[in-house]
């Protein structure tokens, strides 16, 4: 799932301070599948403004709302009732339900609470770790199912780099906890389906464009007519 | 029916309520009573209440499964020649409407036929029958 965090509160309030009106609006898919963006959070976010603004006597904070996707354009309007007056609104959603809200909402600025930061899986109650870069081009059938690219520091194709000590990564010592070494893991995970045999494998010079390097990537499914 | 299904162990601590990040889950504390509420309209079924339910009490598994509920029943037009259905009437007439043109019934492996073999199935089963 998209994967977000809040800002700090001290960047949302720089964010929103020469406004009057505010309305802050949740998102309740992934971020909110995420505990940052949901109805929950919109709640919180409203009730922390307040208390921060709390001496500043022009602001009116809006009730806050939310969407079920603001990453979906022709929702908006239909599902969505803009209260009237508001003169920015703070989004709990992804950079991509930002940009949605913001396209919609031409004439009011439309300000992100939320750093999108990964794409992710939730490996404990409330933990949740990067596994996919989503680099267009999926090689984790050779990888174990272990993504070189997303959990790989160095991004290496035909790791591991040698700076790996008992599975974990040198960057552990700078990120301030174990960062499992994703060649490591790979070469275990082979070894459990017996497939080493890919690990030999060299793989060539990588294509990034289906990642993006050739620019922002746009997918359209062709729909079936029933006749 | 409910989709959300809270089993026996339930002791109404509200964790669930308290941490549901989609405001699907509401109280009220009425005379004697505590009512638990779920709203599946809200629910991301995101499972965080069955993950840090202290009494294993919510069981997931039935929203996951859930059941399909009918709502709607049409009637169904089928193909001339071999009696599959293919669409329903009204979608029928939707689309005659549109291309102002009558639609032949004929499901998408008759459709391509040259319209005389589709005569000729027609004819033999009429004077099969």
């Amino acid at each position: 799932m998209i994967v977000g965090e809040h800002k700090p509160i001290e960047e949302i309030i720089e964010l929103v301070k020469d406004f009057s009106n505010i309305l802050v609006v949740g998102c309740q898919t992934c971020v909110a599948v995420s505990l940052t963006g949901g109805d929950r959070a919109a709640i919180s976010m409203t009730e922390a403004l307040a208390h921060a603004f709390k001496e500043k006597t022009k602001l009116h904070l809006f009730e806050s709302t939310m969407l079920e996707r603001q990453c979906e354009k022709d929702w908006i309007k239909p599902f969505f009732d803009l209260p009237e007056g508001v003169d920015a609104i703070l989004s709990l959603a992804c950079g991509a339900g930002v940009q949605t809200m913001a396209d919609i909402f031409k004439g009011i600025p439309v300000l992100p609470g939320l750093n999108t930061t990964f794409l992710g899986a939730q490996d404990q109650a409330g933990v949740f770790n990067e596994k996919c870069a989503g680099c267009g081009d999926c090689v984790l059938g050779l990888t174990g199912g272990v993504c070189p690219i997303a959990r790989c520091a160095k991004k290496l194709f035909n790791g591991p780099c040698g700076g790996s000590t008992n599975g974990k990564c040198e960057i552990s010592i700078s990120m301030g906890h174990d960062v499992e070494c994703a060649w490591h893991l790979i070469v275990e995970r082979l070894k459990e389906l017996d497939k080493l045999d890919n690990y030999e494998k060299i793989s060539e010079i990588r294509n990034w464009i289906p990642g993006g390097a050739g620019g922002p990537r746009k997918l359209v499914h062709k729909g079936e007519t029933p006749f | 029916m409910s989709f959300f299904k809270v089993n026996e162990n339930c002791n109404g601590c509200l964790a669930c309520v308290k941490n549901c990040p989609a405001s699907a889950l509401n109280y009220f504390d009425q005379k004697d009573s505590r009512k638990i509420m779920h709203n599946m309209s809200l629910c991301a079924r995101c499972g965080h209440c069955w993950r840090i339910c202290p009494q294993d009490a919510i069981e997931f598994k039935v929203l996951l499964a859930g059941k399909f509920d009918l709502v709607k029943t049409l009637d169904l037009v089928h193909c001339r020649v071999c009696g599959e259905p293919i669409y329903t009437a009204s979608l029928g007439e939707t689309v005659s409407n549109d291309i102002q043109n009558s639609i032949e019934p004929l499901c998408p492996d008759h459709k391509g036929s040259e319209p005389i073999n589709v005569w000729k199935k027609l004819a033999s089963k009429r004077t099969s029958q």
